[in-house]
């Protein structure tokens, strides 16, 4: 078995396309994907922050102090052109025509209606379809700056002295006090995507082996010579199980690798708090029990697609196998992440769902490890079920010589 | 010395084939193939026996049954009196298989390949190295011991595959078609290697359609026809019953006969 398994390596490492996928792809091909988001991302966040907006305000003179404000503002500019506008249909056909870039409609003085109970109604007409967009925030902080004032002098005027009003208009503070600390509530956010980063690839580093192992053998011819040796079946699907095996989880910390290398990067350039305070409070015990969990699945998917592929008649049979399978990986992730599906006996026994919610619960810090042994229990007899079927499958004339 | 009894194989057939009215084979009855029907023969010790027939005769159901990766319906396969349909891997340690479709690993090395079945075998360290090396030698193969199988040449890789069936010592050696598609240099090794088989006192099956490397190998002949052994005997025997010192044209009566019966 061991001879198998050390010559299937060899083999294995001297298949470039093979290594590509396992290796290269992961190392460099997920960093720039990030990195090239990254840059977009800031690209367009830094453009939208420094661009400056032609604004117009109908009925400036209700609000004198909030027109000055607006006007000294280093992101807008005043609408310097001959058109007199003066309603929320004209400003918003301005808008679309690319007259000016922001409108402001003011119904009334708001010093005036508070007078007689009423609010005065503000109208911001602008695009609002980029993700990026400052403009509303903008007017919006200047606008209660003024609403501030005009409510601080009603109630003066009312006699309630400005150290008073806070109370006044806020009798009673409602705060939350969460018993979930910030890491288990980051870490049911953050938690859930592991997995979908990790599984699928402990997909592809069996797949591209196992092809090779099983119904490329078929193709080449070279398994009927194997057949031949005086190894037993099951010694020979354990050899190449090991292998499949053994790719799997080099590519998975070949990825997970570097993906913390860049991330660390990253982080000295760009903080981003979210993610660090998350992973601060986890442990190398808790990677270390994420890992040991994606054992069992590698297991398990190792010998799944290692039975598919000894199944299939030839390389391209077996590759038409793998591609729906790869899509069927994320069913049972997603199911991780609907809202509040808990890691039980029930669902500890769901293959791939089980450890997508164990990893969630170990970024979270609220792990228990009864469930992780059932998990382990369960994957490994699946994993062991479907190695008997590929022995089975190799001891049968029809799938071997179809 | 293996002897050979009433071998039968049928392959069931798949809803297509079934579903077609003609019947292009006799051997197609009862929803199987029978490919193999009745087929006995037996070589002793440093015998070489030829099996001919036609195409599709049943020479390589035949012979992968002999090679154990088939299991025979009916009949017996015994090696030196083991029955090795009963005990496969004993079968499988005394047998020497290479047919037309049995490849080579294209990223390993022509040593790497015939170490690698070596060591599947059993054999390990000096005993492994000394039959490699006395097999590179004989089979002249030391030019190209260190390339990749995927790059070498047609006649390079048969003498690979046969380096690799041989490295066990095995008693019976079987051989579907060596010589198909190799040049005249290639074809003299072959036939060299078979004789020195043969002096070992190792049994060589080998099938062919190349009359004159009967001529030159064979002390005996078997000739399958649909499925059924039409003849197991000497190549003088076989000269008489096919009434003609010329084996092609003892081989055409021979068949000639048997369809007119």
């Amino acid at each position: 078995m061991f001879e198998v398994f050390k010559k299937e390596i060899l083999e294995l490492l001297r298949d470039r396309k093979t290594l590509f996928f396992i290796i290269a792809l992961p190392m460099l091909v997920f960093p720039i994907i990030i990195a090239l988001v990254a840059f977009l991302t800031s690209q367009a966040g830094l453009k939208a922050e420094q661009q400056v907006h032609t604004y117009y305000i109908v009925n400036d003179e209700y609000a004198e102090a909030f027109s000055e404000q607006v006007f000294y503002h280093k992101s807008f500019k005043k609408y310097q052109g001959d058109l007199k506008l003066d309603s929320v249909h004209a400003l918003s056909k301005a808008v679309k025509l690319g007259q000016i870039d922001v409108g402001i409609f003011i119904d009334s003085d708001p010093r005036e209606s508070i007078k007689i109970g009423q609010q005065s109604e503000w109208k911001v007409v602008f695009n609002d379809a980029k993700a990026i967009n400052f403009t509303f925030n903008r007017i919006n902080e200047l606008a209660n700056t003024s609403s501030h004032a005009v409510r601080s002098n009603a109630l003066l005027e009312l006699g309630v002295e400005p150290e008073r009003q806070q109370a006044v208009l806020k009798p009673i503070v409602i705060s939350k006090v969460d018993t979930a600390d910030k890491r288990e509530n980051y870490g049911e956010k953050l938690g859930a995507f592991i997995p979908y980063l990790l599984l699928p690839l402990v997909l592809m580093g069996a797949s591209y082996p196992a092809i090779d192992l099983g119904a490329g053998e078929k193709e080449r011819g070279t398994l009927e010579t194997l057949l031949l040796t005086p190894v037993t079946r099951s010694e020979l699907v354990l050899g190449k199980f090991f292998t499949v095996l053994a790719s799997s989880i080099a590519c998975t910390l070949i990825t997970v690798a570097s993906l913390a290398i860049w991330v660390s990067i990253a982080t000295r350039f760009i903080s981003i708090d979210v993610i660090t305070t998350a992973f601060s409070s986890v442990t190398s015990w808790d990677f270390l029990l994420i890992f040991a969990l994606l054992l069992p699945v590698a297991a398990m998917l190792s010998s799944l697609v290692l039975a598919i592929s000894i199944y299939a008649r030839t390389f391209k049979e077996a590759q038409n196998y793998m591609a729906p399978l790869s899509m069927g990986i994320f069913v049972p992730i997603v199911i991780s992440l609907l809202p509040n599906m808990e890691l039980d006996t029930t669902t500890a026994l769901i293959p791939i769902t089980n450890v997508a919610l164990a990893i969630k619960e170990i970024v979270k810090g609220t792990v228990d490890y009864g469930f992780i042994g059932l998990i382990f229990i369960a994957s490994a007899a699946l994993a062991a079920l479907l190695l008997i079927c590929c022995v089975r499958w190799f001891n049968k004339e029809t799938v071997l010589f179809r | 010395m293996i002897t050979v009894n009433t071998l039968a194989k049928r392959f069931k057939l798949n809803k297509e084939h079934k579903k077609q009215k003609q019947r292009t084979d006799v051997r197609e009855h009862d929803g199987h193939f029978h490919s193999v029907k009745d087929v006995s023969f037996q070589c002793g010790y440093g015998e070489v026996l030829g099996l001919l027939g036609p195409n599709g005769a049943g020479k390589t159901t035949t012979l992968r049954m002999l090679s154990t990766a088939l299991t025979p319906d009916k009949g017996e396969i015994a090696i030196d009196g083991i029955d090795i349909i009963k005990y496969p891997l004993k079968g499988r340690k005394a047998i020497g298989f290479l047919s037309g479709t049995t490849g080579l690993y294209g990223r390993l090395t022509a040593r790497e390949n015939i170490e690698y079945f070596g060591k599947l075998h059993g054999l390990k360290g000096n005993v492994l190295k000394q039959k490699c090396e006395a097999l590179f030698t004989m089979l002249d193969m030391t030019s190209f011991l260190d390339k990749r199988a995927e790059h070498l040449s047609t006649g390079m890789k048969q003498k690979t595959n046969i380096a690799r069936a041989v490295v066990h010592n095995p008693k019976v050696v079987i051989l579907d078609e060596p010589t198909t598609g190799l040049d005249i240099m290639t074809t003299q090794t072959v036939i060299a290697f078979i004789r020195t088989l043969k002096k070992q006192g190792t049994s060589v099956i080998f099938s062919t359609h190349h009359l004159d490397e009967v001529a030159l190998l064979c002390d005996k002949l078997a000739v399958i026809d649909n499925g059924v052994s039409c003849f197991d005997g000497t190549v003088d025997e076989f000269k008489l019953r096919g009434e003609s010192n010329e084996l092609n044209q003892a081989f055409l009566n021979l068949l000639d006969e048997r369809r007119h019966v």
